[in-house]
């Protein structure tokens, strides 16, 4: 149990906590802790400080400004389930928020966490990114917003340094006619990784796709755009035959790993089955269909 | 930034409206703080990862898991837990509802579940059937299959009036306590956080334990060097392999094969190398890592049908090809059952290796009293007897000096009924510090201390006639049983006893392996042994019915064993109602209808089963005494000592009822259906019985909760020690009234005079006067099963029971055509288990094996790397179902009576397991 040596650390100030980062070696940032305290307690990791945000109240929170929704990196799950924000303009993410674990879990984990993490699996990136959202990284006297696609580097990597903190996600708001769906693979319907995920969006203008997004889940070392497969729809009539084609180069896009969860043959059959289901509830949502 | 340095910070935490000052460690859970320090034990720890959700407390009315919380973040924050729910001494409406719906069965998840449910009605208070699902989904039930809970909560506002009766039930028995829906006598306990499991007790001046586990699947021990972990503060004791006795454990007799810890060799990854004991659990967790231990590594083999070949890595000298039983059963005639066939048809099948997984873990706290010759144990097991008889054989001291103390147990399924590591070294250790001892499991210590499910590879051969009338059946099975025996030779012989049970087979074969693997080893799961080979009996069984275009329930009906019959292994079958069972699951589920007519995607499939209701036979042979006096008696086909034992003991002023009887609680209800068993025949009301069966000094000797036994042999036990008690209370009643015992008859709480209905006494009046004149009123009782059961071949004696439970089963799935996925939507059943002593109960027993069956069935599975290691130790990876995944379950109950059961009561909880696992 790493647990038992920890040096727990509550700042009060973004200041505060940039100073620690940069002070402390051997140091963890604590969110929700619902993934960090389970690592450590695996032994997954081991960190001597722990720092953590709670009391940052800066960090909380969901709002529109301009063309653009913040969410606050400390915004729990939960809270993304239940927001009124989220659910009018992006009710994927609402979808993806609400496959997550569980109640108890949702109600502590937190968004910036779970993108922070860098689980493959993890189910907010793939809309996020197929939203095309930017994250904020501060630090003592610096500010620098990356798209979330160049955030992952590997699996538990990210271009996050070490005196950096993820401080929020912005999602523009989408373009008219746009529908975004995410579909994930669990073998059991609560408390489960993502054997496999696909987020899609899709942008329609006068009947056909202006623009296409495709991101997948688990199959890769970080959650990756499927690029062929997205510009393989654009200017394409919507129909059954092209997303089953996309859904096909999708799945020779993916990259899976065979472990406990799943085969290579089986994940790539998922990003296939899921690719053209994400397609086809994102379609719905862009003819305004679903809701 | 400063560094600090202080070892502990002190914190306010306001938890039930009470602020508490408390000194942590930074990395302290609020969970650990709870139990550990301010002793609130209400909350559970099961998984510690969050998961299994029998931590959850509530946050600012936000339910959250404790052990996902660092107790130094939890300034300032209203905190609730299960303690502070009830007010005033009055329970709050939704325990009440937990109480009356029978949503409670060992009771560990249930502070969880009600923290959830509650925070869920607070914001909600006419939740959906899909809202409680969803908000229950992160608290895992792996008793009671979700439908009950999913029930109370829903109907939770009824209890808000305090005068609200218990639901509507249809119980129609001629009883006033047998037959009816009683709630449970334990409920209150358990839905005010009040229950005690054995991790929640502490004692003044404990010390704590942690063992060493090997990382490695086979290997000799060349050196230990356990002088840095000795050294470190905080540590009192360690122990390693020349420090405990050098006698065997185990199970069976004939194959006591563990040591308490690892002499020369380990034989599996977990293996218990060493243990230290110190201060505090952290620093006997921080100790262990300076344990340096040199092994010889030894070629390892994983695999049951590679480990019996020539030239594979040998386990043990004394298992050849480490083959560990060898079965080979032979009735009737097989070649010529073969040869009257017009049909045959030969398939393999494998059973998946799955862990029972309880969600209390294993715990033992030991201590010795009196002069320092008296061990007291308390462990979470099911089988208090057999621990105090193992210790007895390890630690060479009389049985009578040991005190076992079970309290409530959060679950077992056959994975507590032997003695653990832990029980034995907490013995040793806290004799040789003096001081109270206390050990418990982590998640991947139950893992890997191990006895779960054997993965059984199967090959069925069935033979018959053109109308499906079976002529010959031979099966030929290996067990993959890891390092050691432990109940696998039983194990062995249940996979191939039950076959004949169910169906009318005459000519029957079945030859059984079970092989020795560098893996844990496994053991007694849940209908032990029983339940693959029934899979792929009942899989093959339909696949010959459609074969020869024959309806699967029609061939069962041809087949369907009949009441008061030998079955061809010599098993004395007596009550049997397994035609109605199919009769009734066929209708009810509306088969005809159904099958083979649903559009694709959709299916509905049959399987049966049953079990015994109780061994015919103890573990070990001969008398109660320790082994090492003696060696074991040569085998008799009769009971050397009553299985089941009760004692009634009436209060002085007659108002009150104490059942002293061994029998184990874990969950499945012994002892609301023993007190229940106990009212009725004294003819009093239930809430006149208190029962106690925790504690070996108390109560006389039950063998314990394991072969679905206690119902039958305990209830007779209870049935007999009541009647006693009558018998000796009537006698000066029938002297006053110038009649004859017989003429008496007791209810209602009064005794009455049966052909005058003007002379009654109440039955306190009369048990007080009994005080006065003759002193105590005590009854006893006991149950031998029936002398001569069972053949006279080897391995006779395993299968036998004097009473078998019948049950049919249908289930409804969807199947995702594109990605495989199976989702189980609806389980019919029909059971046949005698005359049910509590109707709740026994629902509730089949609704649990459903969601453990079909879960199994669908999502459980052991998984091991090339080396030995278990990939899946966790609940995150080893899948259980949720609220979300279990189907619905319609459970019903045939009419039947088992001469030899009390009341006609049979088993339930085993055999159930049997069916939904190969529906």
């Amino acid at each position: 149990m790493t647990l038992s040596n920890i040096v727990y650390y509550e700042p009060r100030t973004l200041t505060e906590i940039f100073k620690l980062l940069k002070g402390l070696n051997s140091v963890r940032v604590m969110a929700g802790g619902t993934d960090l305290l389970v690592d450590l307690k695996q032994g997954l990791i081991d960190t001597r400080n722990i720092i953590s945000l709670h009391k940052i109240r800066e960090l909380k929170g969901i709002e529109k400004k301009n063309n653009t929704i913040k969410i606050g990196a400390l915004t729990s799950i939960q809270e993304i389930i239940s927001n009124s924000l989220i659910n009018q303009h992006i009710p994927a993410l609402a979808d993806a928020a609400k496959s997550m674990a569980s109640h108890q879990v949702r109600s502590l984990a937190t968004i910036g966490g779970n993108i922070c993490s860098a689980v493959p699996s993890a189910d907010l990136p793939p809309p996020l990114i197929a939203a095309e959202a930017t994250v904020d990284l501060k630090c003592l006297g610096s500010s620098r917003e990356v798209p979330l696609s160049d955030f992952f580097r590997g699996p538990r990597e990210t271009i996050c340094r070490k005196e950096e903190l993820l401080t929020s996600i912005f999602i523009p708001l989408q373009p008219p006619n746009t529908g975004m769906s995410y579909k994930k693979f669990t073998p059991r319907e609560a408390t489960a990784l993502a054997v496999a995920s696909v987020a899609a969006s899709l942008t329609l203008k006068n009947g056909v796709i202006a623009k296409a997004v495709i991101v997948l889940g688990a199959v890769a070392p970080t959650p990756v755009m499927a690029l062929k497969a997205s510009k393989s729809l654009t200017t394409k009539e919507p129909s059954e035959d092209s997303f089953q084609e996309t859904a096909l180069t999708a799945k020779e896009e993916s990259k899976p790993i065979s472990d406990i969860r799943g085969s290579i043959w089986f994940r790539k059959e998922l990003i296939y089955v899921l690719t053209r289901r994400a397609l086809d509830e994102a379609l719905s949502r862009a003819q305004g269909k679903l809701e | 930034m400063e560094q600090r340095r202080k070892e502990h910070r002190i914190v306010v935490l306001k938890i039930n409206g009470e602020e508490h000052s408390v000194a942590v460690k930074d990395g302290e859970t609020l969970l650990d703080v709870l139990r550990g320090r301010l002793r609130l034990t209400g909350t559970k720890k099961g998984c510690n990862l969050g998961v299994c959700g029998a931590c959850t407390v509530l946050v600012n009315g936000e339910p959250k898991n404790s052990c996902l919380l660092l107790a130094s973040s939890c300034e300032g924050v209203e905190i609730n837990t299960i303690e502070g729910i009830a007010q005033g001494g009055m329970l709050h409406p939704l325990q009440r509802s937990f109480i009356n719906y029978g949503a409670i069965q060992c009771g560990f998840c249930t502070p969880g579940m009600i923290m959830s449910a509650l925070a869920l009605i607070k914001q909600n208070a006419r939740p959906s059937e899909e809202e409680i699902k969803e908000a229950l989904s992160g608290n895992l039930c792996r008793c009671t299959g979700y439908v009950r809970i999913i029930e109370a909560v829903k109907n939770w506002k009824k209890y808000e009036n305090k005068k609200s009766p218990p639901p509507q039930s249809d119980d129609l028995s001629q009883f006033a306590t047998v037959g009816r829906s009683m709630p449970r006598v334990d409920a209150a306990d358990k839905v005010t956080g009040r229950a005690k499991f054995t991790a929640d007790y502490y004692f003044e001046n404990m010390l704590y334990g942690k063992i060493l586990h090997s990382p490695i699947a086979h290997g000799l021990i060349k050196k230990i060097d356990a002088s840095a972990a000795e050294a470190l503060p905080g540590v009192k004791l360690v122990l390693t392999g020349k420090d405990v006795p050098d006698i065997t454990y185990g199970v069976s007799p004939a194959r006591y094969d563990e040591h308490v810890l690892a002499k020369e060799r380990v034989r599996y990854v977990g293996d218990e190398v060493a243990a230290v004991i110190a201060v505090d659990e952290e620093t006997a967790d921080r100790a262990l890592n300076l344990i340096k231990i040199e092994y010889e590594e030894l070629p390892a083999v994983f695999n049951p049908m590679e480990a019996i070949n020539k030239g594979a890595p040998q386990l043990h000298d004394r298992y050849k090809d480490n083959i560990n039983t060898y079965v080979d059963h032979h009735f009737g005639n097989i070649e010529k059952g073969f040869a009257e066939a017009d049909y045959i048809r030969e398939e393999e099948f494998v059973g998946n290796h799955t862990y029972q997984n309880s969600l209390e873990p294993h715990a033992s706290i030991a201590y010795w009293d009196n002069d320092g010759s008296i061990l007291v144990v308390y462990s979470s097991t099911q089988v208090p007897h057999y621990v105090q008889y193992m210790l007895a054989r390890v630690l060479d001291i009389p049985l009578g000096n040991i005190r076992v103390f079970r309290p409530p147990v959060g679950g077992a399924f056959g994975g507590k009924s032997e003695t653990s590591p832990l029980d034995l070294i907490t013995a040793i250790a806290s004799k040789k510090t003096g001081r109270p001892m206390k050990m418990v499991y982590t998640r991947e210590e139950m893992f890997l201390h191990g006895r779960g499910r054997h993965k059984q590879y199967m090959k069925f051969k069935i033979g018959v006639k053109k109308n499906g009338k079976i002529t010959a059946v031979k099966s030929k099975i290996y067990l993959d049983g890891g390092a050691y025996t432990s109940f696998g030779i039983v194990t062995a012989y249940y996979a191939g006893s039950m076959i004949p049970t169910l169906y009318q087979i005459p000519n029957y074969r079945y030859e059984g392996f079970r092989v020795m693997t560098n893996k844990p080893a496994c053991g007694a799961m849940r209908g032990n042994g029983a339940p693959q080979p029934r899979f792929a009996f009942e899989c093959l069984l339909n696949m010959i019915a459609d074969d020869l275009g024959i309806d699967p329930i029609e061939i069962r009906l041809t087949n369907a064993m009949n009441p008061h019959t030998r079955t061809c292994n010599d098993l004395d079958v007596r009550s049997c109602e397994f035609k109605a069972t199919l009769e009734e699951v066929a209708r009810k589920s509306g088969w005809s209808e159904k099958y083979k007519s649903l559009p694709p995607g959709k299916g509905i499939g049959i399987g049966c089963g049953g079990f015994v209701s109780g061994a015919g036979y103890a573990i070990y042979r001969g008398q109660v005494q320790r082994s090492s006096e003696k060696k074991p008696e040569t085998f008799v086909k009769k009971a050397v000592f009553p299985h089941s034992n009760a004692i009634v003991k009436i209060s002085e002023d007659g108002t009150a009822v104490v059942l002293l009887i061994l029998a184990a609680e874990i969950g499945q209800g012994a002892a609301t259906v023993l007190s229940q068993i106990c009212a009725e025949t004294l003819g009093i009301s239930l809430h006149r019985v208190r029962i106690r069966a925790e504690d070996s000094d108390i109560s006389p000797l039950d063998l314990g909760a394991y072969s679905s036994r206690t119902t039958l042999m305990g209830g007779n036990a209870v049935a007999r020690a009541s009647r006693d008690v009558l018998d000796k209370l009537f006698a000066p009643v029938s002297k006053m009234w110038a009649c004859a015992s017989k003429d008496l008859t007791a209810k209602d709480n009064h005794i009455f005079y049966k052909s005058d209905k003007s002379k009654v006494i109440e039955w306190a009046e009369a048990a007080r006067k009994y005080f006065n004149e003759n002193g105590p009123l005590v009854g006893t009782g006991w149950y031998k099963p029936p002398e001569g059961l069972g053949g006279d071949y080897k391995g006779a004696a395993v299968g036998t029971s004097p009473a078998f439970s019948y049950g049919s089963s249908v289930c409804e799935c969807i199947v995702d055509l594109e990605t495989g996925k199976v989702k189980i939507e609806k389980f019919t059943d029909y059971h046949d288990c005698g005359t049910p002593i509590n109707p709740k109960a026994v629902h509730g027993q089949v609704e649990g094996a459903v969601v453990m069956g079909a879960g199994e069935t669908i999502m459980e599975e052991i998984i091991y790397d090339e080396k030995g290691n278990i990939l899946n130790p966790n609940l995150h990876d080893y899948l259980l179902m949720t609220i979300k995944d279990a189907p619905e379950i319609f459970s019903g109950l045939v009419d039947s009576y088992e001469p030899e059961g009390p009341y006609g009561a049979k088993e339930v909880g085993e055999g159930a397991t049997l069916r939904f696992l190969d529906t």
